[in-house]
């Protein structure tokens, strides 16, 4: 991890998002999906942003309007620390691989589509409403768009848990970004429909306030069936079935 | 930039080549930041808190942003004395500048044994003892004793903040070397969240006043080196804490914001301007 300053070289609307641009060959070099940054970007405490876009030189993050990234401008430099965290491990074996995510929760999981020919990527996207959902134009054609919305206005009516025990079983790998709410129920349905689970097979990012982002400062203690890990050096991206 | 000693009537001494250092409980256990902190440009490092047993610490959340600061609350999650030692005494060693352990000293026999297992560390320049923020001037004496008995190395005992005049003299008849005044105070917060209240230590630059206000206190107290502790973000905030009568001074929360910043204080502070 370095401390260092990076050029923000463009900002723009991207659907319900803004994205901004970051260029930073020494930081973005070794980015991956659930790895992440601190960002100075005025509050007492850094941001953590996390990639949703990644090239070797730069890479972009996705952020609502009302977050301070989002009034970012192009040619202003951002001091940055990182790359910080574990993030998402897809074993060299698997071929199908599962997105779980809210719309609010989707950039993080982006990079993964990302990963190199031969992958079957599928995404279970949910939000409340059509006009929460991510558009699914601006997700690649080759991404296999599953998206549940809580009225029925886009997609299957009802919730990501109906739709993922038959999707779970399809992947042999899951990767989820969500409300940590909604992960007990989803290891549960793990925990029934594979008979071998095996480590790292569904994977979940946490992303708790974070202090010093290195586990300096003890404050963002994730429980875990071993105990009390940390956010920002064993994770953020966690074993789905060890998370308590 | 003047090199201070921080504990002139201890048989070691010691002396730091400049007065800044992180604070304990901010800068990990000694590799955490190595990255990030240009540790030679500092006068010490402060590693911890350690308590004698390891402590998993607070459930979460432990971390809630409040306007212009932050609530922490660890519950102390360290591996122990013992662990520590084994897994970072060797990056002690190798430090460029002296390694201050901070013992949570929740009481005399807890700071007695704390010091006793740090006796033979010799990569141990000094201990910080953080007195519980309930202590009365019986109950510190009584724990800055304990620890004074056994320590080998220069003790420093870091005060609570809302009774950090009324503790000093006792702290110092103890045997304590210096004092650090003060530990973050307490506060509460709302976490929305999960619908709890969190209560624990705060950081932001609203805190140095209060602190600034407490060393002013003490120094007319108490005739030894004072460590200025509590909101310092920059150069000129730690100038106020030696203008009023700090010998030395430790970065709290602006580190986590800033790793390079603490650098750059030292560097800034040298030659110390006259007000």
């Amino acid at each position: 991890m370095i401390q260092t300053g990076a050029l923000v070289t463009d900002v723009a609307l991207s659907g319900p998002f803004v994205r901004a641009t970051f260029a930073v060959p020494a930081i973005a070099s070794r980015l991956a999906a659930g790895r992440f940054v601190l960002a100075d970007l005025g509050e007492y405490l850094r941001t953590p942003l996390f990639p949703a876009w990644l090239e070797t030189a730069s890479f972009d993050v996705l952020v609502p309007p009302h977050h301070p990234a989002a009034a970012l401008h192009s040619g202003t430099t951002v001091d940055l620390i990182g790359p910080l965290g574990q993030g998402f491990e897809v074993p060299a074996a698997a071929r199908r691989l599962l997105l779980v995510a809210s719309t609010a929760h989707l950039p993080a999981l982006l990079p993964l589509i990302q990963q190199k020919p031969g992958f079957s990527v599928a995404l279970l996207l949910a939000a409340s409403t059509a006009a929460d959902l991510y558009p699914i134009r601006l997700l690649p054609p080759a991404l296999e768009v599953h998206a549940v919305t809580a009225d029925g206005s886009a997609g299957h009516r009802g919730a990501p848990l109906d739709l993922f025990p038959d999707l779970a079983r399809w992947a042999d790998c899951v990767c989820i970004a969500d409300d940590p709410a909604t992960y007990p129920a989803l290891a549960e349905l793990v925990r029934e429909v594979r008979m071998e689970q095996g480590r790292r097979f569904a994977q979940a990012l946490v992303a708790p306030p974070l202090a010093c982002g290195v586990g300096a400062c003890q404050g963002c203690a994730v429980e875990v069936a071993r105990g009390t890990q940390l956010a920002c050096t064993d994770g953020p991206v966690f074993d789905l079935l060890e998370l308590r | 930039m003047t090199a201070v000693d921080l504990a002139p009537d201890h048989k070691t001494g010691l002396t730091l080549a400049n007065p800044v250092m992180p604070a304990a409980g901010c800068f990990g256990f000694g590799t955490q930041y190595a990255r990030l902190v240009e540790v030679e440009a500092l006068g010490a490092v402060v590693v911890g808190p350690l308590t004698v047993r390891p402590r998993q610490g607070a459930e979460p959340p432990r971390t809630v942003p409040i306007p212009g600061g932050v609530l922490l609350h660890t519950g102390l999650a360290n591996p122990g004395i013992a662990a520590a030692v084994r897994r970072y005494a060797r990056t002690w060693a190798r430090s460029p500048v002296p390694v201050i352990v901070h013992v949570a000293g929740t009481s005399p026999a807890e700071a007695a044994s704390g010091c006793q297992r740090l006796w033979s560390v010799e990569a141990v320049a000094a201990i910080e003892l953080g007195l519980p923020d309930t202590a009365d001037p019986d109950e510190a004496s009584a724990i800055v004793q304990a620890a004074h008995t056994v320590a080998r190395q220069p003790l420093i005992v870091r005060l609570p903040l809302a009774w950090a005049d009324a503790l000093c003299e006792a702290a110092i008849e103890a045997g304590a070397d210096a004092l650090t005044v003060a530990a973050p105070p307490r506060g509460t917060a709302w976490h929305a969240p999960t619908g709890r209240f969190v209560t624990g230590r705060l950081y932001g630059p609203f805190v140095l006043p209060l602190a600034l206000r407490a060393l002013r206190r003490v120094a007319e107290l108490v005739p030894v080196p004072l460590i200025g502790c509590g909101g310092i973000h920059s150069a000129e905030d730690a100038r106020a804490f030696l203008h009023a009568g700090a010998a030395a001074i430790q970065v709290d929360g602006a580190l986590w914001r800033d790793p390079a910043g603490l650098a750059r204080i030292a560097r800034d502070l040298s030659p110390t301007p006259s007000f």
